[in-house]
């Protein structure tokens, strides 16, 4: 017994909904190899769970201490422009300035649009470079044969002239690419997964260990009231033995085998009507809930060929949803963008910080089925579109467009959607049903105002529902052909 | 009752044939064989009851299994790099232009989905024919050629060009003759390619080939104008047409065309202003032009040509005449030339023979009543037909003597469309090189050494110049699909043309010649699709700037003055011509004396037979005979009685060497002792649709005089057996109910209310039904029966639209067709003054030849009534009213018990018996992925066992809303429009907002005219019509 309540803890740490489906499964029919297996891989899932968790606490708790020194980067950075041969400017002011102006087109240890700045302060000399960060096409049509040189290196691409920048300007960021020249290489990576690691285990550690050690605490009430009452039934048998007063029947039915006892048990006619009326109660609301399910798949979360995460972009880096899915403000299908939009970032974006210094892999699918070479930069001729699957299916029948909802009613993506910019991979949120619809066009009011569109059309209905809320209902929003045709 | 005139659909409905009352019994219900199953003899019967039982029980088992499966996960694959353009959901549309009409293609995610005319384009003004329409199916069409071929193998582009150029090469040194065999190209940039060609050849020549050629009327104008060209015609500036047997609102030189300007005089804003023009129908076979006409009058072809000279000579012109035989036409003919007389300068005359002869008298007719300058324009002439039947004769003869080397067929098909198919072939296979542009191994093709497929209209670059100063772009809509090249294209590279590239050419092209003078850009032109030069003045069929009598500059000058222009025509020997006619009929009618006359016309759908692998064409109903999937022997009942044949026999029309054996239909108003075929059937190697569908007639056509005639003397026979026509036209009966109203012209002009039983006493009404409000919208229609040709284009357009499915001739025998929308097309009976009223009345004419009935056209649909019959009836609520008024259908709510069918008195409902999309007894339409392309994703497709019906395009009405919602400003009227209206050339359907009181169609519904079908069951129809107006001329 004490064991069974046992593996029940673990299995409830692992996933509340197979409690039921186990605890029935233990309980109602023997224990059959297949079952006990099943226990087993359950048990020793959560057990590496729960080890996991703990290890994420003490990582935790490890973590704090390193990434709050690891945290003012610019400081070190300080110390190695200091250090380094040149240049003497404010690395920091420089940094913001870089990211601001010059991420888009370079990198340090990379070419993306322009060169890899590396060492560029050891190439070039400061005068030099102030100079063509100012206006580098001046230099280019002066004949200066170092620029020149550069332009034509990288496919005569004009770089963006910066007259706003003043001189001091461009020596911070110059002394800002110093500092981060000389950092080693692998350093960025190993605090960048650091950091992410904390978040993670932080985030969760906190209410896991909460959960677990109130489980805990439950549990041994549990068994030590179980254990208590064992003790107390053991006690007063044998009292009553002491006492004589345990008779004969008592210690015949003691005796009597299993068999013998359902037999019994079966001929009790209000033992098996009120069994019968369980069944049917729990076979039919099961039934019931079953079919009312059928083909809907609130929750599916299908895996796919990209992970791409929308807590990442909608969530930590807040990208607007219509940057990507700007169809679903003008056209009935919200659309997955197309990869020139994913481009359009990941041109430079490549989370080599994380890769030790390699294209992460989920963003080297982009480039792949592009069939691009982000060393060349070149387009290839085999690009292989990429299959994504479709999260929210809704039936051919019915006919949803989005722009409606968004542009005209002016519905925002996560009341369908649910908290979209936390998910690091998107499920159906809503069940989708005709019902779910129905009751949102029977509870909101119409987004009229302003529209004059709805003047006209709302002028006329409200001298006849005067006072009425103006949903869509009102408006004709629950008639069939409204959806389906 | 205001009129109580007869209406009926087919003569099996007027004489309530045992069939028909059978037929019409069995319209919904087959009786079940439950008494058989449930007694005792259940057990014995074919599936005895136990038998049922056990199936039923595996059938709810395995369905239940089957459920039991995981929802399919769907792939959604964008874009990779998307077009700048192209939003997914949302329709781009690109002008281009289909026969010289301009049109927009609309496209969705790149693929086109459907066709509308181009409100730029003068001849179309937005409109398209059912043809235009249907060409969409053309691009989706599984039976072209996926690549070139070389003597039968598939080869690569490189292949076929180093073959021919080395064999042109080698013909040019030989010094023999090469020929480019087209129909008519009036592309300005595909002729400079083959002049280009000819000078890289110079042995080249070009022919021009129609199957149905208007070389007549070509060779008429040389003649008589030196002019060879067919010229602009303008019905709407004239007030009287004569007619004789041209069929210009079906299929002559430019239907569409004809249609808007016909209209024009008829409509309801002409009619406010009291002013009809009258059409005079003189014509052998019943026309689609017949069945408008306001006097039609039936003549042997034989006879045709007589009334004309006839007519000319009581016109004032001098001609050696023979006096009518036919008193009917006799009598017809004093009062045309009286009316012709009294409306100089407004009338016009037209043939459709294509006999040099008679066209010349046409001229000369035109000449007397001053047409030249004002409903003719032959100074802007229309260069839609340039065939030369001539040319077509000469070189054969070149071929048959060995002279010709090469040939290139572009899109021209001898080997079908030629008479004498044998001796086609033969001169043919004397040539060395043949070379075939079409799209598919259609019959020439099968004749050919090299096959260089050419794509759809829709895939590629081209230009056209319809009329003389109007110039329209074809620019392509979709990359092409198959491995296919443009005709031009291969005619540059095989030319050694320093331009490779046609689409390069054909820019040159007009930024060489035709731009400057327009001044637009190029990318103007790709925008709006048309050009016009040389003033407006060329096609002022714009409504407001249409003034009677001023028509294009600079007419004529000889022309304009009736004895000017008559010593101009009669310098041509106006009576050798008569001689010649006099010659030509008599010949005919000797010919006939033993049987019968046969006049071949063109087919409205299929036309001379391109179209022939369309399965919306094919099963489009003709709109006189409402047949579709075949071509049939059209002959007067009377006749046929006489020769003891029944409707539908077999039977075996012959002409010499050559015959055919059709069914028989029977055809009122078509004229006693002669027959009429349809051209453009019978097509062996078209494709999965339209293989061995009907019988060729092209064999019957006659090469006389220097054309081709398309009349014959033949002998009929009768055949083996019966062959049921898969005929529409007693569908979805009335039960003789009277749903059409008609009036005349004179009485309108006393009273508009004439006719559409408005003075009649109110029936008192009770309302079984809550009224409904629509205090939104109110979405009516109007559909104005004056306005109606019945040519079909809005069937077409509906079923493009709205994903109907074809179904198939046998599916439409047992009267399963799937359209919507349906023109039913009413015969009645004029006896002399009287019209006939009942069915018994018929029995006591016993003279009655079937040759004098007129007729009405009558667009039906779903009326979406207000106190809809069919809502009240469905056990499940699957069709409900909305608060716009329109009659919704939930189809995925349908069960399909089919009692909506059962209660609705206009019969629209329409249901599916099979899953058409995904059968493969369908296999001719759609059971396959690629033309699946083509329907709409606006609109579900429907399963079987679903009722469906006209939705008002409701996905047209929801995507207008939601437009003026994101631009947040209130709906505007017209901006919606059903595919119905927007395609209708006459203007008759008129869609919108009851509840606008500036609205077109609340305009439209509160003209005097306006009638709702069966009004007195008070369904209160959301459709108004308006009553038919003819323009007779009541006798003293």
């Amino acid at each position: 017994m004490d064991q069974l309540i046992n593996y029940t803890f673990v299995i409830r740490k692992c996933d509340l909904d197979c409690i039921f489906d186990f605890t029935f499964n233990f309980l109602a029919k023997n224990i059959n190899m297949r079952s006990i297996s099943l226990v087993f891989r359950r048990i020793a899932k959560s057990l590496l769970l729960i080890s996991s968790l703990s290890l994420g606490i003490q990582a935790n708790a490890q973590n704090q201490p390193a990434s709050n020194t690891a945290a003012p980067q610019a400081a070190s950075g300080d110390v190695a422009a200091e250090s380094g041969a040149a240049p003497a400017g404010d690395a920091a002011a420089g940094g913001a300035l870089f990211k601001q102006k010059c991420t888009s087109c370079h990198a340090m240890s990379r070419v993306v649009v322009g060169p890899a700045l590396k060492g560029i302060n050891q190439k070039y000399d400061e005068a030099w470079l102030i100079k063509w960060i100012k206006n580098s096409q001046a230099l280019v049509a002066a004949g200066d044969p170092a620029a020149v040189k550069v332009f034509n290196e990288y496919n005569k691409v004009v770089m963006t002239a910066f007259p706003e920048l003043s001189d001091d300007d461009i020596r911070n960021i110059l002394a800002y690419v110093e500092a981060e020249s000389n950092k080693p290489e692998g350093a960025a990576a190993g605090t960048g997964t650091g950091a992410e690691g904390e978040t993670a285990a932080g985030g969760d550690g906190v209410s896991d260990f909460m959960l677990g050690s109130l489980i805990l605490v439950v549990i041994v009430a549990l068994l030590v009231i179980l254990v208590l009452n064992r003790v107390i039934k053991t006690l007063e048998k044998v009292i009553l033995q002491k006492q004589g007063l345990l008779t004969e029947e008592d210690l015949v039915v003691e005796g009597e085998s299993a068999a013998v006892r359902f037999r019994r048990l079966a001929k009790n006619k209000k033992f098996v009507f009120f069994t019968i009326l369980l069944l049917v109660i729990f076979f039919g609301s099961w039934g019931w809930v079953t079919l009312w399910n059928v083909g809907v798949h609130q929750g599916y979360q299908p895996e796919q060929p990209i992970k791409y995460s929308h807590q990442l972009h909608a969530g930590t880096l807040k990208i607007d949803c219509q940057y990507c899915h700007f169809s679903a403000y003008k056209s009935k299908n919200a659309a997955i963008p197309s990869l020139n939009v994913c481009m359009n970032c990941h041109n430079y974006v490549t989370a080599s910080e994380k890769y030790n210094g390699e294209t992460s892999p989920e963003i080297a699918k982009i480039y792949k089925a592009l069939d691009y070479d982000p060393q060349t930069k070149q387009y290839g001729d085999n690009p292989k579109p990429i299959q994504w699957v479709r999260v929210h299916n809704l039936p051919d029948l019915a006919y949803f467009n989005h722009s409606q909802h968004v542009t005209v009613a002016g519905i925002r993506c996560q009341e369908c959607h649910g908290p979209i910019q936390t998910m690091p991979e998107v499920y159906q949120y809503a069940p989708l049903t005709m019902k779910w619809c129905i009751n949102c066009h029977r509870e909101r009011s119409v987004n009229h105002k302003g529209n004059a569109y709805y003047d006209k059309v709302l002028a006329v209905h409200e001298t006849i529902k005067k006072g009425v809320k103006v949903t869509p209902a009102v408006l004709g929003g629950l008639e069939c052909g409204k959806c389906h045709y | 009752m205001e009129s109580n005139k007869k209406y009926w659909k087919g003569l099996e409905e007027l004489q309530k044939t045992p069939e028909f009352v059978e037929n019409n019994k069995g319209e919904f219900s087959e009786s079940l064989p439950i008494e058989e199953v449930l007694n005792d003899a259940g057990l014995k019967t074919v599936t005895p009851r136990r038998d049922f039982l056990k199936a039923l029980g595996f059938g709810v088992g395995a369905v239940t299994l089957a459920a039991c499966q995981k929802a399919p996960v769907h792939k959604s694959i964008p874009y990779l790099i998307k077009p700048e353009e192209v939003t997914p959901g949302v329709a781009n549309y690109y002008a281009s232009s289909f026969n010289g009409v301009g049109v927009l293609v609309k496209t969705r995610e790149g693929r086109p989905i459907k066709i509308e005319g181009n409100p730029a384009c003068l001849l179309g003004e937005g409109r398209l024919d059912a043809v235009g329409q249907a060409s969409i199916l053309d691009l989706y069409d599984v039976s072209k050629l996926k690549g070139p071929k070389l003597k039968g193998e598939n080869v690569g582009w490189q292949e076929v060009d180093s073959f021919v150029r080395g064999e042109l090469n080698k013909i040019q040194a030989g010094g023999k003759k090469i020929r480019i065999v087209s129909s008519t190209i009036n592309s300005p940039s595909g002729k400079a390619v083959i002049a280009d060609f000819i000078a890289q050849y110079p042995n080249t020549r070009h022919i021009q080939y129609d199957a149905v050629s208007y070389s007549g009327i070509i060779q008429a104008n040389q003649s008589s104008f030196g002019r060879a060209v067919i010229p602009h015609y303008h019905f709407e500036r004239a007030d009287v047409i004569v007619s004789f047997g041209a069929d210009f609102l079906g299929s002559w030189i430019s239907p569409l065309e004809f249609n808007r300007q016909y209209i024009r005089k008829r409509n309801i804003a002409s009619l406010k202003n009291k002013k009809m023009s009258r059409h005079i129908q003189i014509e052998s076979g019943m026309t689609t032009t017949g069945t408008n006409a306001d006097v039609r009058i039936a003549v042997k072809p034989s006879e045709e040509a007589l009334v004309l000279l006839n007519l000319y000579s009581a016109l004032g012109g001098a001609a050696q005449t023979q006096k009518l035989s036919n008193p009917k036409a006799e009598k017809a003919l004093t009062l045309v030339a009286k009316e012709l007389t009294a409306a100089r300068g407004r009338a016009l005359v037209v043939s459709g023979s294509n006999d040099v002869n008679v066209q010349i008298v046409v001229n000369a007719i035109n000449s007397l009543i001053g047409s030249y300058g004002t409903t003719i324009d032959i100074n802007n002439p229309s260069y839609q037909y340039a065939g030369n039947d001539a040319d077509f004769m000469t070189l054969l003869g070149e071929m048959q003597r060995g002279e010709v080397d090469g040939v290139f067929f572009v899109n021209a098909n001898p080997a079908y469309t030629f008479g004498n198919q044998k001796e086609f072939s033969e001169a043919l296979s004397k040539v060395r090189l043949k070379v075939s542009f079409s799209d598919r191994p259609d019959e020439t093709a099968a004749l050919c050494d090299v096959l260089a497929p050419v794509p759809n209209y829709l895939e590629t670059w081209n230009d056209a110049n319809p009329v003389a100063g109007y110039y329209t772009i074809v620019q392509p809509t979709i990359n092409p699909v198959y491995n296919t090249r443009q005709a031009e294209q291969s005619l540059l590279i095989w030319s050694d043309n320093p331009v490779k590239n046609y689409y390069q050419y054909v820019k040159n092209n007009w930024e060489r010649t035709i731009l400057p003078s327009v001044g637009m850009s190029w990318k103007e032109l790709l925008q709006k699709g048309v050009a016009t030069t040389g003033g407006a003045s060329i096609i002022a069929n714009t409504g407001s700037t249409l003034q009677e009598g001023a028509g294009a500059a600079g007419t004529i000058a000889a022309t304009s003055a009736p004895v000017a222009s008559g010593a101009r025509v009669g310098a041509v020997n106006i009576g050798a011509a008569a001689q010649n006619i006099l010659k030509t009929s008599q010949a005919l009618a000797q010919g006939a004396e033993k049987g019968a006359e046969l006049s071949l016309y063109e087919s409205v759908a299929l036309r001379d037979g391109r179209y022939a692998n369309n399965a919306w064409l094919q099963e489009l109903p003709d709109p006189v005979s409402k047949v579709t999937w075949d071509n049939y022997v059209a002959i007067n009942p009377k006749y046929a009685e006489k020769l003891g044949i029944v409707e539908f026999d077999n039977v075996i029309v012959k002409a010499g060497d050559k015959s055919i054996e059709l069914p028989a239909l029977y055809q009122p108003g078509q004229a006693q002792g002669t027959v009429s075929i349809a051209l453009g059937y019978g097509r062996s190697k078209v494709g999965k649709a339209g293989d061995e569908v009907g019988k060729n007639a092209y064999p019957f056509i006659t090469y006389t005089n220097g054309t081709f005639h398309r009349v014959a003397s033949v002998t009929i026979e009768k055949g083996n057996g019966r062959y049921e026509l898969a005929q529409t036209q007693t569908h979805h009966s009335f039960e003789g109910r009277n749903v059409v109203r008609e009036t005349t012209f004179n009485q309108y002009a006393n009273d508009p209310y004439s006719g559409t039983g408005k003075h009649e006493m109110e029936h008192k009404t009770y309302d079984l039904w809550p009224e409904h409000k629509q205090v939104g919208h109110s979405w009516v229609m109007a559909i104005d029966l004056n306005a109606c040709t019945g040519c079909g284009a809005c069937v077409v357009a509906c079923n493009v639209e709205n994903n109907i499915p074809v179904v198939g001739r046998d599916e439409v025998r047992r009267r399963r067709e799937m359209t919507w929308l349906r023109i039913d097309r009413y015969y009645s009976i004029q006896d002399g003054k009287n019209s006939v009223t009942e069915e018994n009345e018929l029995k006591h004419l016993d003279n009655n030849d079937f040759e004098d009935v007129t007729v009405v056209n009558q667009p039906m649909l779903c009326q979406h009534c207000d106190h809809a019959p069919c809502e009240t009836v469905c056990p499940v609520i699957a069709t409900m009213h909305s608060t716009d008024g329109l009659n919704h259908m939930a189809y995925n709510r349908c069960v399909g018990t089919r009692y909506c069918a059962n209660n609705c008195p206009y019969k629209v409902r329409r249901f599916n018996w099979f899953n058409y999309w995904n059968d493969s007894r369908f296999d001719n339409y759609m059971n396959n992925e690629f033309t699946q392309l083509v329907l709409n994703p606006d609109v579900t497709t429907r399963f079987r066992g679903v009722m469906e019906k006209c939705t008002m395009c409701i996905q047209r009405i929801q995507a207008g809303r939601l437009q003026a919602k994101i631009e947040k400003r209130p709906l505007r009227d017209l901006e919606i429009q059903t595919a119905c209206q927007q395609t209708c050339p006459g203007n008759a359907i008129i869609f919108g907002d009851r509840n606008d009181p500036n609205s077109a169609v609340r305009k439209a519904l509160d003209n005097e005219r306006t009638y709702y079908v069966l009004q007195e069951l008070n369904t209160q129809p959301g459709i108004g019509y308006q009553t038919l107006v003819r323009n007779t001329v009541e006798e003293a």
